[in-house]
C-alpha cells in the first residue's frame, strides 16, 4: 500500500486537513467533531501549547500568550509595513530576531514564525493521524498563489518542524479548482475568487480532462478578511473614544474582547440584516464603573464601511483575467474560496462582476484542504498519473540593476519549470566582482520589491568595461524552488545561490527545533509539560545560509575603495551576432555613463516612500542592499527597443534608437502604449 | 501513458537544444494557437516532471531541463507578439532556435513602436491621415486611408488591428 499524504490547508484564521483515497475526498474532523481548526496557538504558564478553537477562547483570557493569524507574519522581515500593522492589532509580543527577521515573545521564549505554524500543522497531522489510525509523514500543504519565495520556504520549513514531508506547496485557488474539477470530467475555464482571512487571490484556470492549467495568478497579500474586520473595530474604538474618552486599544483584553465581538457581527450579518453587537463591562473607566458597548449594525451600514475593499479585489481580478487573455463571460464557472466569501456583499459583488452566479457546492471552507488532499494523493502515488497540473510562476523574479531599479528576469505568470538567462557585463574597468540580488515582485523599483537573495560573483578576468561577459541564469523547479546562477561566458566560472530567505531559518536551526521537539507540547497530558523543553534564548546559533552571506559580506571590506568608485555593472543585451549592434553598443556606452547621474535622483525621489525601511537598514546586509554598491545596468535598449535585427532604413534606425534612449532616461514612461489605441 | 524510459529522455537532451520550438510542441510553423495549446498538453503528459514521479537522479534533472524548454517554447509561441518576433528571428537564422522571452518581449516592443509609427513614409502618411479622419469622426474615410496605408506595409500588425477596430464600429 502506498504511504498515505495528506492536504493541509494552512489558514491565516482557520485549517482543515483533508484525505483522498479510494477515489473520495474527505476533510478529517478534529476531536471535537469540527472540520476546521483555529489557527490559534495558545501558550500556558509551563510552555505548553493549546491549538485550535480552545486557543482562541483562551485570546480574551491572555491575549499576550496567544498566537493568532501568524500566516500574515511568516516569511517577512521586521521591516516590513506587514508587521508593523500586526504590531499594532494583535496583543502578542512581534520582536526583532537575528537579520531582520521575526520573532514572537512568550514571556521569556521567542519562537520563530515557522515554530508556530509548525504547532498548527503538527495539530492538523495529529487530527489525520487520529482520524485514519495511522502515523502521517506526507504531505501537500497550501500558501496563498501569491506567497513569495521568503514566504513559501518559511512555510515549508515549518512543515518540516511539524514532520512532514511537503511534497508541494500548492497555491490555494489552484487547490480549490483541483477540487472543483475532481472527478467531474468538466472542460472549461474558471476563475477562483479566494478571499481568506488576510490575503486575497484570484486565479483563472483551464480545466480539461487530466490536465489543469493555470492561466494567470494575480492577487493582494495586505488584503482579507482580517481587514474587513478592522473597519468595524475602528469605528466602534472611535466611537468609543469620543462617546467615554477611553481609548480600547490601548488595552489589549478590551481589544480582543472586541475583536471577538465584531466577528461574530461579521457571520451574523451573512445570515440577518442587522445585528446587535453587546459587550458588557468591556472595559472600567476612570469613576472605576465598567463601561460596555451596545450598538446595533445593519447591511447597509457594513457594507459602506468595505465597500473599498472589496471594489480593490476587482481591480486584482482585472488583471487576472487580462494575463489569462480571457474575459468574464467565457469563464463557465466562478469558485468561492475563503470564509470571507460567505458575505453577502462580497457575494453580491462578485456575481456582478462576473456576470454568473459563483458555484453552490464548494464548500469555501474546505475546498482548498481537499484539494491539497488530491494533489497529495496524486503526488504520493506510484501508480501512473491519472491527472497533473501545470501552474505559473505568481511574481515576477528581477535582478537588481543601476539606479536601484529591477529588470524582469521572469514574468509573473510564466509557466514553470521554467529557465531564463540574460547577458550582463561589467560597468567599471578592471572590476573584480559583481553583486547578484534578486528580487521578487512586480515594481520597476527594487526597493519596492521582496528581496529573496544576493550574492557576489568574482573570479572572472579583470577586463575593460563591457568586455565580460556574465550569465545569469534563474531558474524556477517543478517543485518552485528558485535557483540562480551566474556564469563567465570566456572561462566558465560558476557561481550559484539557492535562494534563501536572509530573515529565515537555517538548516542548523530547522534541526536544533526539531531535535530540541519545541513544537512538540500539545497539553495533553501532565507528563508533556514535564519535560517541556527550556526556553531558548533569542541568540540561537548561527544559520549557515548566514555564514554564506556573511561570508560574501567579508569580502566587501576589501572591496570598499573599489565600490567607492560606482562600479557598476552594466547589462548587456546578448548581441546576436549583428555588426550593427556591436557599433550601437559602442555608441552606447558614453551615453550609457551620462544616463548614471540622471537616474540618482530618480532613487532620491522614491526615498520618502521607503524612508521607514531605510532607518532600520541598520547592519551590513541591509546596508549592501540598500546602495547601490555594486550595481548592474539595465541592457542596451532596455526599453525594448534594440537597434539590431532591424531592416529599416537608416533614418528609421536613427528614429527608433533616439526614442530608445529618451525612453530609458525616464524609466517608468517605457513600455507605455501611445494613448491612441484607447482614442479608437 | 507509458513512463518515459531514461535512454529516452537521454537521447532527447542531446537533442533539444537544436530543436526549434515547434519541433519542440510537434506543431507545425503555422499552428493555430488552438494547437500550440494542444502540443503543449501532449508533451506535457510525457515529460513534465510530475507525469515521471518514479524517475530520480540525473535522470530527473535532464527531465527537468526538458521541461523548462518545453514551457519555454510554449511561453512564446502561445503569444503572438512573441511568436512574431520568434519566427522572424527563425528566418533570418535557422539555427537560432531558442529566444530569451525578454529578448522576445523587447523584439516585440520595438516592432510595436515601429508599427505605431509606420515604417515607409506612405504608411506613415496614409495612417497619420486615418488618424486625423478619426479625429473628426469620419470612419469612412479613416478605413480607406488605413486600407491605403497597409498597401505600403502590408504586414503592419498595428495597422491591421485599428482597421479590425474600425470596421467593428458602426459607421457614423
Amino acid at each position: 500500500m502506498a504511504e498515505i499524504a495528506i492536504g493541509i490547508d494552512l489558514g491565516t484564521s482557520n485549517s482543515c486537513v483533508s484525505i483522498a483515497r479510494g477515489g473520495t475526498v474527505e476533510v478529517l474532523a478534529n476531536a471535537y467533531g469540527e472540520h476546521i481548526t483555529a489557527s490559534v496557538v495558545a501558550f500556558d504558564e509551563e510552555g505548553c501549547v493549546t491549538v485550535g478553537n480552545a486557543a482562541k477562547a483562551n485570546v480574551i483570557h491572555d491575549p499576550v500568550n496567544t498566537v493568532s493569524s501568524a500566516k500574515r507574519l511568516i516569511g517577512r522581515y521586521f521591516f516590513s509595513e506587514e508587521v508593523k500593522k500586526a504590531q499594532a492589532v494583535y496583543s502578542y509580543g512581534i520582536v526583532e530576531g537575528p537579520d531582520h527577521s521575526l520573532r514572537i515573545q512568550i514571556r521569556d521564549e521567542q519562537l520563530s514564525l515557522p515554530e508556530i505554524s509548525a504547532i498548527v500543522l503538527r495539530e492538523m497531522k495529529t487530527i489525520a493521524e487520529e482520524q485514519l489510525g495511522q502515523e502521517v509523514h506526507k504531505a501537500v500543504i497550501t500558501v496563498p498563489a501569491y506567497f513569495n519565495d521568503n514566504q513559501r520556504q518559511a512555510t515549508k520549513d515549518a512543515g518540516r518542524i511539524a514532520g512532514l514531508e511537503v511534497l508541494r506547496l500548492l497555491n490555494e485557488p489552484t487547490a480549490a479548482a483541483l477540487a472543483y474539477g475532481f472527478g467531474r470530467g468538466l472542460s472549461q475555464r474558471v476563475a477562483v475568487y479566494d478571499l481568506g482571512g488576510g490575503t486575497f487571490d484570484i486565479s483563472v484556470l483551464e480545466i480539461g480532462k487530466d490536465i489543469f492549467e493555470v492561466l494567470s495568478t494575480c492577487g493582494d497579500t495586505y488584503l482579507g478578511g482580517d481587514d474587513f474586520d478592522d473597519r468595524l473595530i475602528d469605528l466602534i474604538a472611535d466611537e468609543f473614544v469620543a462617546g467615554e474618552g477611553i481609548n480600547l486599544r490601548n488595552d489589549p483584553f478590551a481589544l480582543e474582547k472586541l475583536k471577538v465581538a465584531v466577528e461574530t457581527a461579521k457571520k451574523g450579518l451573512s445570515i440577518e440584516d442587522q445585528v446587535e453587537i453587546r459587550i458588557p463591562d468591556i472595559v472600567t473607566g476612570p469613576d472605576g464603573q465598567p463601561r460596555s458597548i451596545e450598538r446595533s449594525i445593519g447591511r447597509p451600514e457594513y457594507f459602506a464601511l468595505v465597500t473599498d475593499l472589496v471594489q480593490r479585489t476587482f481591480k486584482v481580478c482585472d488583471e487576472a483575467l487580462q494575463q489569462a487573455n480571457v474575459i468574464a463571460q467565457d469563464l463557465g464557472g466562478v469558485i468561492l474560496v475563503g470564509g470571507s466569501t460567505r458575505l453577502p456583499v462580497i457575494r453580491d459583488a462578485v456575481r456582478d462582476y462576473f456576470q454568473q452566479e459563483p458555484k453552490a457546492d464548494v464548500d469555501p471552507d474546505e475546498v482548498v484542504a481537499m484539494g491539497a488532499a488530491i494533489h497529495a494523493a496524486s503526488l504520493s502515488s506510484t501508480d501512473q498519473q491519472d491527472s497533473f497540473l501545470l501552474d505559473v510562476t505568481p511574481l515576477s523574479l528581477r535582478i537588481g540593476v543601476a539606479g536601484g531599479l529591477a529588470e524582469t528576469v521572469i514574468e509573473r505568470n510564466t509557466p514553470v519549470p521554467i529557465e531564463q538567462t540574460r547577458t550582463f557585463t561589467t560597468y567599471q574597468d578592471f572590476q573584480e566582482t559583481v553583486k547578484i540580488r534578486v528580487f521578487q515582485g512586480e515594481s520597476r523599483q527594487a526597493e519596492e520589491n521582496e528581496m529573496l537573495g544576493q550574492f557576489e560573483f568574482s573570479g572572472f578576468k579583470k577586463a575593460r568595461r563591457g568586455e565580460v561577459r556574465i550569465d545569469v541564469t534563474f531558474e524556477i523547479n517543478s517543485d518552485g524552488i528558485v535557483n540562480v546562477t551566474a556564469c563567465d561566458q570566456e572561462t566558465g566560472q560558476q557561481a550559484s545561490t539557492q535562494i534563501t530567505l536572509s530573515s529565515g531559518l537555517s538548516e542548523e536551526e530547522i534541526s536544533q527545533i526539531i531535535d530540541d521537539g519545541r513544537t512538540e507540547r500539545v497539553r495533553t497530558s501532565d507528563a508533556t509539560a514535564a519535560d517541556s523543553p527550556a526556553p531558548v534564548a533569542a541568540s540561537s546559533p548561527a544559520p549557515p545560509a548566514e555564514e554564506e552571506l556573511s561570508e560574501d559580506l567579508e569580502l566587501l571590506p576589501d572591496q570598499e575603495d573599489l565600490l567607492e568608485e560606482a562600479p557598476d555593472l552594466e547589462i548587456d543585451e546578448e548581441d546576436y551576432s549583428s555588426p550593427l549592434a556591436a557599433e550601437a553598443e559602442e555608441e552606447d556606452a558614453d551615453p550609457n555613463a551620462a544616463t548614471q547621474p540622471e537616474l540618482e535622483p530618480l532613487a532620491v525621489d522614491s526615498a520618502p516612500e521607503i524612508a521607514a525601511e531605510v532607518e532600520l537598514e541598520t547592519d551590513d546586509l541591509r546596508a549592501t542592499a540598500a546602495e547601490n554598491l555594486q550595481e548592474i545596468q539595465p541592457p542596451v535598449g532596455d526599453s525594448g527597443i534594440q537597434i539590431d535585427d532591424m531592416d529599416g532604413s537608416p533614418d528609421d534606425e536613427l528614429e527608433v534608437q533616439t526614442g530608445a534612449e529618451s525612453l530609458f532616461d525616464t524609466p517608468g514612461a517605457d513600455l507605455s502604449q501611445p494613448d491612441d489605441e484607447s482614442e479608437l | 501513458m507509458p513512463a518515459l524510459a531514461p535512454a529516452e529522455i537521454k537521447a532527447l537532451i542531446k537533442l533539444i537544444d537544436e530543436l526549434d520550438y515547434y519541433q519542440i510542441l510537434e506543431v507545425s510553423r503555422d499552428a493555430p494557437a488552438s494547437a500550440i495549446k494542444s502540443g503543449y498538453y501532449a508533451v506535457s503528459r510525457r515529460y513534465h516532471p510530475d507525469a515521471n514521479r518514479a524517475l530520480r537522479g540525473e535522470v530527473r534533472r535532464n527531465l527537468e531541463h526538458v521541461a523548462k524548454r518545453v514551457t519555454e517554447a510554449y511561453s512564446v509561441l502561445r503569444d503572438a507578439r512573441r511568436r512574431l518576433a520568434y519566427d522572424g528571428q527563425l528566418t533570418k537564422d535557422r539555427q537560432a532556435v531558442r529566444i530569451q522571452l525578454a529578448e522576445a518581449d523587447s523584439q516585440a516592443e520595438k516592432k510595436a513602436l515601429e508599427d505605431h509609427l509606420g515604417t515607409t513614409p506612405n504608411g506613415r502618411r496614409f495612417f497619420s491621415l486615418a488618424r486625423a479622419d478619426i479625429d473628426r469622426n469620419h470612419l469612412d474615410s479613416a478605413i480607406r486611408n488605413l486600407q491605403m496605408a497597409l498597401t505600403y506595409e502590408p504586414s503592419n500588425q498595428f495597422f491591421k488591428q485599428k482597421l479590425r477596430d474600425l470596421k467593428g464600429h458602426p459607421s457614423g
